[in-house]
């Protein structure tokens, strides 16, 4: 019996780690640059306070997160983003599921139906904000479509009932295409064959979509719901322009008012200490879906 | 190992050469035409700085103007976005008056003492006192303002009522107004009885709670403590959500589409600037008069006023380039007049000023006619300037917004509470 010879295997030696470094070198330092350095400017600005009496910017630790505890209106915002994300996000995805199924059949004029479902993505959100500014207006079309039905005209984002769900459905209009496009993606990576077998073992449609669909649509389905979550957590835009977070604060969102903290008051520091907190709340929300979707994934 | 280095040198002298070019396109001063470019951010149109800037240029030929536009709602958010990260790219930029305050004490306005004499002699003694801070002048007055009462003559005399007179002494009251108003909806079609352009702006709303003796807002010895649940200011505020509340006035429409509703025939009146005296005459069928600003029946007559400073960005590497534009628009009545040619606001500038309310009274129509008489009336003896506080930014933003959800329907007097503590929080943190 002939013993074969150990393969030689080639040492990984400093010059290829090198190597991979100099690969690596330009994402890492845009990482740095433009994600790191700016989160860390972030937390240190929010530990300081500039004051317009005496022109001068002190440490003061956390006194702005303090502050942040004791003010109503950041209660508010936050409830306002807190209660935005739990309806629009399963709406967003429920509804790009629904688009990504339906379409995903092959019917007359079907990429053609799907390229006017995902269009909204490339219109600019200041351009989707006017366009839906108009349709929200008293007077405009939405308002005119429904006295048509004998329904009364609504005030939409005059109403502090409202405004948040007509920020939400313009905000879905815009969203679920794109979502959408994910999905689809990954429906086609479901092989034809389970669907066969599963059909010649008598599973009617319901129970092909639940038990096969659902399951093998994990992947694409939870990026879609953390992506959607961190993009709705930073919706800006559309507050600014068309109801500049009112009425009665109803849609300040946290990003919003972020902004107008840092800009519109002038109040950098304690603006800082806000953003910390909303990537804070980002980030244990996203955590929280990651360990959820990995769980079922196990099962 | 030849070829290595030849490669790498090869990346070096071109990476080289690219940060060279680029370094050298950062650090170029001087623009292609040899001629020093001036960099100006401003609200208003292209069109309405067009003949200052092309006056200054014919005057200044080793210098240009080049003009940034920004809407008006967002000027002050873009600057105090910019200049807080000490934006070389702007050399001169348009100061809302009640703002020098607050501007200077950040940081955001140039000393110019250099030029004081000159100014004080130049402009009205109101326009230099509202450009300086602690007594230092911190920009240069261009424009004042008042306001109007517009009305469409047609839709009044369809509903068969008296025109309001141009005369001070004749001034109608705000209950009046709504009565008028009222009463033309119904017999003439109108949509609505009044609309008030500057909706939800604290220069539209200030003259409202003031005519009721509600004050401006802000009192105290530093003007950092709000003053707005007085009792002027909570009847003001209510008679202001009623408006809309009972349909006299639209809500979900922006200030600047009142306006255009104004002279769609929507609403018989309008009260708004000055500078609408050029577009409403430029439209050949529209058939309008021009009356004082109402005022509360129980209350005293109250205008607002003042308008645009030009200021320098500290941070600007070329003050000089930018002091001689902003001395060209403000101290001469040539640049003033010039400010003035495209959009008919009302030069700060004494010798424009004169030449500028003689062209309303030779130029008045029917529709204009005794507007000169009002504007001097009205700046002489009913204008009240907006608060001066380092605070003032603050201020502004949260009554903007609590003047928004009023018209919304808000409760007045509980909203204005909470715009009052809001501003207790906002400025304890300033100090």
């Amino acid at each position: 019996m002939k013993t074969e010879p150990p393969t030689r295997r080639r040492p990984v030696g400093p010059s290829q780690g090198r190597l991979a470094l100099y690969f690596l070198a330009p994402a890492l330092l845009a990482l740095v640059l433009l994600r790191l350095l700016p989160a860390l400017m972030a937390l240190i600005s929010s530990l300081r306070h500039h004051s317009l009496t005496d022109g001068v910017t002190r440490f003061v630790g956390l006194a702005n997160y303090a502050d942040l505890w004791a003010d109503p209106q950041f209660w508010q915002s936050t409830r306002v983003t807190l209660l935005f994300s739990l309806v629009i996000n399963p709406l967003q995805v429920l509804l790009a599921l629904g688009l990504a199924v339906l379409f995903n059949r092959r019917f007359a004029g079907a990429r053609f139906w799907r390229s006017l479902v995902f269009a909204p993505i490339a219109v600019p959100p200041a351009v989707s904000a006017v366009i839906w500014g108009i349709l929200y207006r008293p007077e405009g079309p939405l308002n005119a479509f429904l006295g048509a039905l004998g329904i009364p005209a609504q005030p939409f984002l005059t109403s502090p009932e409202q405004a948040l769900y007509a920020l939400i459905v313009l905000m879905s209009w815009v969203g679920v295409g794109y979502w959408m496009t994910f999905l689809i993606a990954g429906l086609q990576d479901i092989p034809q064959e389970v669907y066969d077998a599963a059909g010649m073992d008598g599973a009617n449609a319901w129970q092909r979509f639940v038990h096969i669909t659902l399951p093998l649509l994990r992947r694409p389905l939870s990026f879609v719901l953390v992506a959607a979550t961190v993009s709705n957590f930073l919706v800006f835009a559309p507050v600014q322009l068309l109801t500049g977070g009112g009425p009665d604060g109803s849609t300040n969102l946290m990003m919003h008012d972020v902004f107008r903290r840092a800009y519109s008051v002038g109040d950098i520091h304690y603006a800082q200490a806000e953003v910390v907190v909303l990537v804070a709340v980002t980030l244990a929300v996203v955590a929280v879906q990651y360990r959820l979707m990995q769980g079922k994934g196990e099962e | 190992m030849t070829g290595l280095l030849s490669r790498r040198r090869l990346l070096g002298t071109a990476l080289a050469a690219a940060s060279g070019a680029a370094l050298a396109g950062c650090a170029d001063d001087r623009p292609a035409g040899g001629r020093t470019a001036v960099r100006f951010l401003g609200p208003e149109t292209a069109d309405t700085f067009r003949p200052v800037i092309r006056g200054f240029e014919r005057a200044h030929p080793d210098l240009r103007v080049e003009y940034t536009p920004v809407p008006p709602a967002q000027l002050n958010d873009v600057l105090q976005l910019r200049l807080s990260a000490n934006d070389t790219a702007i050399d001169v930029y348009c100061v809302d008056q009640p703002r020098v305050p607050a501007l200077t004490a950040r940081g955001f306005l140039t000393d110019l003492r250099a030029v004081d004499r000159r100014t004080r002699a130049a402009v009205s003694q109101e326009q230099y006192g509202i450009s300086t801070w602690e007594n230092v002048l911190r920009c240069l007055p261009v424009w004042t303002s008042t306001q109007y009462l517009f009305y469409n003559a047609d839709l009044l005399k369809k509903a068969g009522v008296t025109a309001p007179g141009a005369d001070p002494a004749d001034r109608w009251s705000w209950e009046h107004i709504l009565q008028i108003g009222r009463r033309t909806m119904e017999r003439s079609g109108a949509d609505y009885a009044l609309l008030i352009e500057q909706t939800d702006a604290y220069y539209g709303i200030q003259p409202l709670a003031e005519s009721l003796g509600g004050g401006s807002g802000i009192t105290g010895d530093d003007m950092l403590t709000p003053a707005v649940t007085t009792h002027g200011w909570i009847a003001a505020m209510t008679w202001y959500g009623k408006l809309f509340a009972d349909g006299l006035s639209p809500r979900g429409v922006s200030s600047f589409e009142m306006a255009s509703l104004f002279t769609a025939g929507r609403a018989p009146f309008f009260v708004g600037g000055p500078w609408n005296l050029g577009a409403f005459a430029s439209l050949k069928a529209f058939s309008w008069g021009t009356a004082p600003q109402p005022k509360f029946a129980q209350g005293r007559a109250v205008t607002p006023t003042d308008s645009w400073s030009w200021g320098i960005n500290p941070y600007s590497n070329r003050a000089d380039a930018a002091l001689r534009f902003m001395e060209y628009a403000s101290l001469t009545t040539e640049g003033s007049l010039a400010t003035i040619a495209a959009s008919p606001l009302i030069p700060s500038h004494r010798g424009a000023f004169d030449r500028y309310a003689a062209d309303l009274d030779r130029n008045a129509t029917r529709s204009t006619q005794g507007v000169a008489a009002i504007m001097r009336h009205e700046l002489a003896e009913t204008a009240v300037s907006r608060p001066r506080s380092i605070g003032y930014t603050q201020f502004e933003t949260v009554m903007g917004s609590a003047f928004s959800d009023i018209r919304n329907g808000s409760p007045a007097e509980a909203r204005l509470a909470k715009a009052s503590a809001e501003l207790v929080r906002t400025w304890e943190r300033l100090r």
